[in-house]
Order: C-alpha cells, then sequence, then structure tokens
C-alpha cells in the first residue's frame, strides 16, 4: 500500500498563527506552563534567529530577546487546526488516518490516474492544506517510517519508491525507530547504531531475543510497515425529510407528517446506539424561502413524543410565517449516558429513563425552569443558580445519613412580596401585603428582632443594600422582611417554615 | 466421591460463604422507609416516608412543613439516592438546603409556573426511579374543583407502582383518600432570645404534629403515638452547640408559660 504523511512542523506555533496570522512575521513563543516555569514549545523564524530554541523557559527566552511575544497553547485551535487539516488530506484521498499533533496518514493507493506522478500528488496535498493556513510537507512511501522520515526532509515532497524503503531508512540512527527503553538497551549492548544494521540482523533471532515488539520493530526496519491504516470515520449523519404533494398552512397535519420522519429517525438511531441532543429543523416555504431552526435537549433521548413536542413548542412560538411544501430534520447524535449498577449500593435511575424524563419536563415546563441548583457565593439571600441535572453515580455500599441538625428552613419568595408598613422609628409595627398576596404578612407585629443590614455590589449601577428584620406577627407567622435602603421600600422575602 | 482438597489458610480467610453474602446483601437492601431525620415525624411515621407511598402534611405558614421536607430530602441525598422537588412557589433556597444537608447535584429542582403543570410534572418524575419526590404547595389556593381525589389517586398509584415516596406539602388537607398517612402541623411557637429584650434574637421554634390518618400498622402491644413535638433550631444557634436541655431551661414562649428563662441565640445564618 502506498502512503503519503502530510506533517505540519512546529504544529502549536501554526495553530496559532492560523488564528493570529499578524504574528507571522513577529518574534514570538509558544509556551506551556505557567509563569517562570513555562517553557518554548515553537518559536517563529524571528524568535529562532535570535537563539531562541524549544525546551527554552520564558525567562531564558526573553534574556536574549526582552520583546519576544509569549502565547500559550491554544488548545482548541490545535484541534481546530487537525481537523483541518485531516479535512484537507480528505479532499484528496477518502481514507485518512489521524495521526496526532499535526500528522495524518493518507492511503494514496489508485490516485494514479489522477496523479501519474506522485510528485504532483505530494503538492496537491501541500496546496491543499495551506488552503487550510497549515504549511505542510509531504512524504510517499509504502511504510509509514519511511513516509514520516521522508516529510521530514527539505525539498518536499519527497517520494520514496516502492521497495526501497529499506535502502532509505538504512543510514539513519535507530532512535529514529522509536523503540521502548528495554529495546534500545540491548541493540546498545548489541553495537547497533543504525536501521540498516538492525535490518540486516536474521528475522527468527531477532525475534526469539526481543518478543513480538522486537519483530515489529525490524519488520518497521526493513521497510515492511504492519501497522494498518486505520482510517478516520466521518459522523453519520441522520437526517429525515419529506418534499409534501400541497402546501401545508396549518400545524396539525405538518405534525403528523413530521412524526413519521421521527420515528424514522430514532429507529436510526437505535441502531447506532445513540439519542439526539438537538433537532435541525429546516422547512422549505411556499412560494420560496427557508425557515431553519434548532431544537435544543436538556439530554439524548430517542423518544419520538418528547421530540414532536419540542418541535410543536418551536413552531407554536415563533410560526413559519407562509405554508410549507416540504421539511428535513436532522439529529444531532450524543452517546446516552450510562450508568453502572452496583451490587450493595442504591439503585441509581437508569441514565436512558432519566434522559427522557428531563426533556418530557424540558418540553413542558420551558428552559431554566429544572435542573439541580448550585449555591451562588453573594450575599442576597434570594440568590441561585441552576444547573443541567447529571446526579453522580450511586456510592458503592448505600451509606448512612447523617444524624439530623433540626434546622429551620426559609421558604423564599420570590419575587420579594412589597409591602406597606407602619413603623415606630425604625422598628417594624404592622404590615399587609401590597398586592394581597396570599403569601405576604398582614397583621400587628408582636416581635421584631433588627435591623441586620446587607450590602452588596456597591461598585453596580443598582447595588443591594438592605435592613432586614425577622418578625413575628401577632396571628402568627414568622417572616424574614427588609427595608430597601435605596429606596426606602418595605419588602417580604422569606417565610421561615 | 473424593473429599474436596482443603484450602490453605491465607486463601480461606478471603473467601465469603453464601450465608454470609446474603445477610450482607439483606443489610444493604432498599429499606422499606426513608427516614426523615427529624424524629417527631419519623416517630409518628412508624421510622419514615413508606416507598411507594404518599404521604400528606398540612399546617400553616410557619408550621415546620418546610424544614421537615428540606431534612427528608437530605437524608435521602446523603445515602447516595436521587430526589426531586415539585416547587410551584419557587420556595427552594439552595444556600439552606446545603446548609440543612441536601446533596444538592442529587436533588432535581423544578420550578413550575402553574399548579396543574406542577401535578403533570410530579406525575411525570413519579415514573423515573427517584426515591423521595416532594411536591410543595406553598401557600397558594389549591382548588379541590379542579385538582379532585382522582388527580391525587392517580398519583398515588402512580408512586406504588414505582415505589416512589411521594411527599406532600400543602397548606390544609387536599389529598382526600389517596394519601396513604396524613399529618398536620400546627401550636407553632417562636423562641426568641430574652436576654436580649431591646433586640430579641430569634432561636427557632417549636410546632406539634398531628397523625390524622394511617394506613400503616403500628408496633404489635403499643399504643400508636398519635403526636409529637417537633424542634426547629436556626443553624447559628445549632452551630452553637445548643444542647436539648439547655434549650427547655431558657427558652421563652409568648404564649405566656411561666417560669422558663430565655435562650441566647443568633440571627439566621441565611444572610
Amino acid at each position: 500500500m502506498r502512503l503519503a504523511c502530510l506533517v505540519v512542523p512546529l504544529f502549536p506555533l501554526a495553530a496559532r498563527l492560523r488564528g493570529e496570522p499578524a504574528l507571522a512575521d513577529e518574534a514570538v513563543a509558544v509556551c506551556e506552563g505557567n509563569g517562570t516555569a513555562a517553557r518554548v514549545v515553537a518559536a517563529t523564524k524571528k524568535a529562532r534567529r535570535a537563539g531562541i530554541r524549544p525546551g527554552f523557559t520564558l525567562p531564558q527566552a526573553r534574556a536574549l530577546l526582552p520583546n519576544l511575544l509569549a502565547r500559550p497553547r491554544d488548545v482548541a485551535g490545535e484541534r481546530a487546526a487537525q481537523e483541518a487539516l485531516l479535512d484537507a488530506a480528505g479532499t484528496i484521498s477518502p481514507r485518512v488516518e489521524d495521526g496526532g499533533e499535526g500528522l495524518a496518514w493518507v492511503d494514496v493507493d489508485g490516485l494514479s490516474r489522477l496523479f501519474p506522478d506522485e510528485r504532483d500528488l505530494g503538492r496537491a496535498l501541500i496546496a491543499a492544506a495551506k488552503l487550510e493556513s497549515l504549511p505542510a510537507r509531504c512524504g510517499i512511501a509504502s511504510s509509514k517510517l519511511a513516509a514520516r522520515v521522508a516529510a521530514s526532509l527539505p525539498d518536499s515532497p519527497v517520494v520514496v519508491p516502492d521497495g526501497g524503503e529499506a535502502a532509505f531508512l538504512a543510514p539513519l540512527p535507530l532512535a529514529k525507530l522509536d523503540p521502548d527503553a528495554t529495546a534500545v538497551e540491548t541493540l546498545s549492548r548489541w553495537g547497533l547504531t543504525r536501521v540498516g544494521e538492525f535490518a540486516k540482523l536474521p528475522a527468527a533471532e531477532v525475534a526469539s531475543r526481543l518478543g513480538e515488539a522486537g519483530h515489529a520493530l525490524h519488520e518497521i526496519a526493513r521497510g515492511r510497515d504492519p501497522r494498518p491504516l486505520v482510517p478516520r470515520q466521518p459522523p453519520p449523519s441522520f437526517t429525515e425529510g419529506v418534499e409534501l404533494e400541497w402546501p401545508l398552512l396549518t400545524l396539525e397535519p405538518f405534525l403528523g407528517m413530521a412524526e413519521g420522519a421521527l420515528q424514522r429517525l430514532a429507529r436510526r438511531l437505535e441502531s447506532h446506539a445513540c439519542g439526539c441532543v438537538r433537532l435541525d429543523v429546516s422547512l422549505v416555504l411556499d412560494p420560496d424561502g427557508c425557515d431553519t431552526r434548532s431544537v435544543d435537549l436538556p439530554a439524548p433521548t430517542r423518544d419520538v413524543k418528547t421530540l414532536l413536542s419540542l418541535l410543536k413548542l418551536s413552531l407554536e412560538g415563533r410560526p413559519p410565517g407562509a405554508a410549507v411544501t416540504g421539511f428535513s430534520l436532522s439529529a444531532v447524535p450524543d452517546a446516552p449516558r450510562r450508568g453502572q449498577l452496583t451490587l450493595f449500593g442504591p439503585a441509581e435511575i437508569a441514565p436512558d429513563r432519566l434522559a427522557a424524563t428531563l426533556a418530557k419536563l424540558f418540553a413542558l415546563l420551558g428552559e431554566g425552569r429544572l435542573g439541580a441548583a448550585k449555591a451562588v457565593d453573594g450575599h442576597r439571600p434570594e440568590r441561585f443558580s441552576l444547573e443541567p441535572f447529571a446526579p453522580p453515580p450511586p456510592p458503592p455500599e448505600r451509606r448512612v445519613p447523617k444524624t439530623g441538625r433540626g434546622l429551620l428552613a426559609v421558604r423564599v419568595l420570590r419575587p420579594a412580596v412589597q409591602l406597606e408598613v407602619l413603623v415606630e422609628g425604625e422598628r417594624p409595627v404592622s404590615m399587609r401585603a401590597l398586592s394581597g398576596d396570599d403569601a405576604g404578612p398582614a397583621g400587628g407585629v408582636r416581635v421584631a428582632s433588627g435591623p441586620w443590614r446587607m450590602e452588596e455590589g456597591w461598585w453596580l449601577d443598582a447595588p443591594a443594600t438592605r435592613a432586614y428584620w425577622d418578625v413575628e406577627l401577632q396571628g402568627g407567622g414568622l417572616y424574614r422582611v427588609y427595608r430597601d435602603e435605596t429606596g426606602g421600600d418595605w419588602f417580604a422575602d422569606g417565610i421561615y417554615d | 466421591m473424593p473429599a474436596l482438597p482443603i484450602l490453605p489458610p491465607e486463601i480461606a480467610f478471603q473467601l465469603t460463604t453464601g450465608a454470609d453474602l446474603a445477610d450482607r446483601e439483606r443489610g444493604n437492601r432498599r429499606p422499606a422507609t426513608l427516614p426523615t431525620r427529624v424524629p417527631a415525624l419519623d416517630r409518628l411515621l412508624g421510622g419514615g416516608l413508606p416507598r411507594g407511598s404518599l404521604v400528606e402534611m398540612s399546617g400553616r405558614a410557619s408550621c415546620g412543613r418546610f424544614s421537615a421536607a428540606l431534612s427528608a430530602l437530605a437524608a435521602v441525598t446523603q445515602t447516595g439516592e436521587a430526589a426531586a422537588l415539585v416547587d410551584p412557589g419557587d420556595h427552594f433556597d439552595p444556600q439552606g438546603a446545603a446548609d440543612a444537608g441536601v446533596d444538592l447535584p442529587r436533588l432535581l429542582w423544578l420550578r413550575p409556573r402553574a399548579l396543574k403543570t406542577a401535578l403533570s410534572a410530579c406525575e411525570t418524575v413519579l415514573s423515573t426511579g427517584f426515591a423521595l419526590v416532594v411536591l410543595d404547595l406553598g401557600l397558594a389556593r389549591v382548588s379541590r374543583r379542579r385538582f379532585d381525589d382522582a388527580v391525587w389517586l392517580r398519583l398515588a398509584r402512580r408512586a406504588r407502582f414505582h415505589e416512589t415516596a411521594l411527599f406532600v406539602l400543602s397548606p390544609y388537607r387536599v389529598t382526600g383518600t389517596a394519601a396513604h398517612i396524613v399529618l398536620s402541623a400546627g401550636d407553632a411557637r417562636a423562641a426568641w432570645d430574652a436576654q436580649r429584650m431591646a433586640m430579641p434574637l430569634l432561636h427557632g421554634f417549636t410546632a406539634r404534629v398531628f397523625l390524622e390518618k394511617t394506613r400503616a400498622h403500628g408496633v404489635e402491644g403499643r399504643a400508636r403515638e398519635t403526636h409529637a413535638p417537633l424542634r426547629l433550631q436556626l443553624l447559628d444557634a445549632v452551630n452553637a452547640g445548643r444542647t436539648e436541655e439547655n434549650q427547655e431551661k431558657k427558652k421563652i414562649f409568648l404564649e405566656g408559660e411561666e417560669g422558663e428563662v430565655a435562650a441566647a441565640g443568633q440571627v439566621a445564618a441565611s444572610y
């Protein structure tokens, strides 16, 4: 099999410059680590001319070049650049293997009709990578190692003729084979320094002394790569659509058609053991035009009723504005959460059942109305935030709950109930809710304890400055009320219950 | 038949017999009740909230219902099981719940806007496998014409089928015949620190919980308790290590009980 190796030298730097091309002519170093322990990973030509090398600490590099620009590694950018490199290789051949940071293996067998000269093929790969702003080099050979070494040579692309891999690799040092530490020690004891010397040894003797790993290394040294190409599988696409015979003006018949499409999608998702985490909807309108929208789900699900409810809510909330002559529904797949049952611990909720429940509740309650509560740093008692509900796995053994603390809880009033309050000095003596709210206090005050002042966000346009009181009413009821020091209004924001 | 070889001691002691394994599994089996860790409630309920049953607790504002529910949620989530709170009144306080011991990542908080939506959401979560579902009707009026026994019977049946404990908090009795156990809380009295009457500090309160109805069987030979005191304290009073004995000596009841001394208390840490 003929393979091409497409490699981007100084990949962290290339990924960074892809996002900030203006830095290409500057003295820039991409570093890894924090503070003075940061080390240079790659540097631009201008920085390298000043003597900066990979492995230097940032202070060392700055000592050589005080106006050096330092950038951290851009993990997201590198991921995007790797995907772009694989996509670029994919424009030449459909079988591409992801080799990791800035490396792609391409199966070029059968492309001789398109590229009779393999050097032209190599140039096409380099040009495709350049379109993605990635300066790549290319090597073509019949083994991965030979292609990789060829790609590192100047005057790219470099082609190693079929069958010439052994001779091409022979003068290289043994380190190029990337052997493990045990093999390195053994080979150096044998007095071997070059790949060619190692390749000349009898295969059976190498296998008996170095085992299977040594045999594989020996095959690579001889130019025969036992490692197969593992091509990247593009993610499957789940799309179902229908072109309608006549335009649909009302929602109900459209939902009937959509339900059939969703059932087909659910069956296909089931065959791949995944659920839908987002539904992309595209509506073809009459006479022309298109309406696109996305419906997000809190957890992957294949439940057709839930998906249909969410689709219905979306269309009722924002109607397309014209009759629909066709539609397509695309499900973005995601693996459903897996649960591992414990032998002796409490039962876990089945992940797929939980995902279906969360999706139904999301359709019923709307966004921002369900989740796991999270305590928020601050002083305002009504503060809270919601996170997606994803309970941790149950413990391996049922835990014994701690002894109860007998705490008196506060029932928060959201929003706070505005009050009309009669005061003696600062102290409230009587109050009633302005809105007639059932939750609000009403009546004379028997005991009032306060004020306790709370201030938050003095630097904001609307800081909270409150004077709190605990009050017990003559008719019963323990309330937490406050006076807004800014506006002077009174509010009840909690009931001790 | 040849005899089985005797295992070396160093291997034998690592093995478990089938009888030991069965004993261990019985110890870890799902308990039939979920303790609320509120002594008064657990005594009246016969150990805790029974799985697969609807338990209703009614009472006016400031009677201890909400605190009891939070304590039950804390007890369930601490064992590693998940629970849900259907909160149409949006009364839940995450900070206060964390202080009470609720494991927040294991609690699903639902904030429906209307009562009808709350009941639908409750029915949905009952079918999921939560150990405990608390439906807090808050302080709102519940129309008996709109939400009659059929609604509650349906929820009770759903809870029984999925072995989920459903704990309904209501301002007055609403579940009709559907509830397995009905409790009511009343006689609530606040406890203030009387040492500083110029600015008294709220210490907590006590109430009394009454067992209005139960279908559970009591322990044979023992008369079933029908009411119990409910004592609740603010967080700082608990942190200060106040004991029950000190509270009884020092608490003041504004209903006019004589011969009692004020307790030293502190303001709630919820600010």
